[in-house]
């Protein structure tokens, strides 16, 4: 890859992996190093891939797991049991266009790394359930419920922000209530 | 499929409308366009959705990130963008050699830098420019080993005798291939600063590496490498070999 290209991918690429390093990471700093680290390795292994119409892909998943790799050397990571989550029906929805991004990004960061990984591709770039199943090495049927109860996760975290921030949270149409979500 | 089900599968629907023609997603989309309990639920959870892309989207980011990436990898170029040039150099110089003798060939074969060397000395430059932490911090190197030991990362069973005596700043770990690094940084006498690096040799099969140390000028960066046991050992400063020499 020429000098030029790989500027253009940086250029196209560096910023949404900024923003997916730093829901994963405890730091901006940690955000940075991952990104950088990620690029690094591109630069001395990405010419092994041969469609570079996976380069996105390729670069998300890398980043994925240089977390995983750092992670499993941080003792004090706690460890997350997914059966341990409640997945809850929400009867109220948080104000999202109420809140700024950086509570936003508090709010997600409070969400377990294994449903944050995939709702922050969701999001982030709107990946598919299936471009996220290939990055982060899992069945379908599981990010499908990663999504789902994370969305649950999230949710609850930013009606909690929203809360201590004084905001009114917005609830569903009074019309709606009495009536049953399944 | 109850409106349980449809929810779980609709959660993985993309707010962009990408996923419309997804057969996945048809019975679950049947069922909202029939039920308006879960239509209402799923024009929510798209609302909900959309203004979560939107507000993750307009996360800042470091506005000296872009030029840190750019100027991080340059100093591992040489290695991998001039591969092809370098190729091309060595079946020159193969040519040449039958003209030329030995000359060329010894020239090519002058030591370079490896992949995890050259992560490494970024991985430093980022502690000095302060664009990322260390793991510990402490004025005894004593007990940055202490720590690094607790942690499972390589490190020296004795520093090297012209850095005992030096005041240490902190240490860093970092992963290269799956295999874990430790960095050392200490404070010269000048005020410079001189690092050093430990691995496991088993994070560089490929290179031959001997118990004498091996200088090599890389930029800005004077480094020498040696091996001791199953460890690997890289001093590096931002200075000439010579300011280097003086601490092996």
């Amino acid at each position: 890859m020429s000098e030029a290209d790989f500027e253009q991918l940086v250029d196209r690429q560096y910023a949404p992996l900024f923003r997916f390093a730093v829901s994963l990471s405890k730091s901006e700093a940690d955000a940075a190093d991952l990104t950088q680290q990620t690029f690094f390795l591109w630069a001395s292994k990405g010419d092994q891939l041969r469609d570079r119409s996976k380069a996105k892909s390729w670069l998300f998943t890398t980043l994925y797991r240089e977390f995983l790799g750092k992670r499993r050397h941080e003792v004090r990571f706690p460890k997350v049991e997914l059966e341990d989550v409640r997945e809850e029906e929400m009867s109220i929805l948080p104000n999202v266009n109420a809140l700024d991004s950086e509570t936003v990004l508090q709010a997600l960061r409070e969400v377990e790394e294994p449903f944050r990984a995939p709702l922050t591709l969701f999001y982030l770039e709107q990946f598919s359930y299936q471009e996220i199943a290939d990055m982060l090495e899992v069945p379908i049927g599981t990010v499908m419920s990663r999504l789902s109860r994370g969305k649950t996760l999230l949710r609850q975290r930013l009606l909690t922000k929203e809360e201590a921030l004084g905001n009114k949270v917005v609830s569903f149409p009074s019309e709606r209530s009495g009536e049953s979500h399944g | 499929m109850d409106n349980q089900e449809a929810k779980f599968i609709l959660s993985a629907y993309r707010p962009g409308g990408q996923d419309a023609s997804d057969p996945r997603f048809a019975e679950a989309l049947e069922q909202a366009r029939r039920d308006p309990v879960l239509e209402r639920w799923f024009s929510e959870s798209i609302a909900f959705d959309a203004a979560m892309t939107e507000k993750l989207g307009a996360i800042a980011v470091p506005n000296d990130l872009r030029e840190s990436i750019l100027a991080g990898v340059k100093v591992s170029r040489p290695l991998r963008w001039m591969k092809p040039f370098v190729a091309r150099a060595i079946a020159a110089a193969l040519l040449f050699a039958a003209i030329a003798g030995s000359l060329i060939l010894r020239e090519m074969k002058k030591p370079r830098l490896a992949g995890w060397q050259t992560q490494a000395l970024g991985t430093i430059s980022s502690l000095v420019d302060g664009r990322s932490s260390f793991d510990a911090q402490s004025h005894s190197a004593s007990q940055l080993v202490n720590w690094l030991q607790t942690n499972q990362a390589p490190v020296a069973s004795r520093l090297p005798t012209n850095l005992e005596t030096l005041e240490s700043l902190g240490c860093k770990t970092f992963l290269w291939n799956q295999e874990l690094i430790s960095v050392i940084c200490f404070r010269r006498p000048d005020g410079g600063l001189i690092h050093l690096v430990i691995t496991k040799a088993s994070a560089a099969p490929d290179r031959v590496l001997k118990g004498e140390p091996q200088l090599v000028q890389h930029g800005e960066w004077a480094t020498a490498t040696w091996r001791k046991g199953d460890m690997i050992y890289m001093l590096a400063l931002e200075g000439s070999r010579d300011q280097l020499a003086t601490y092996l």
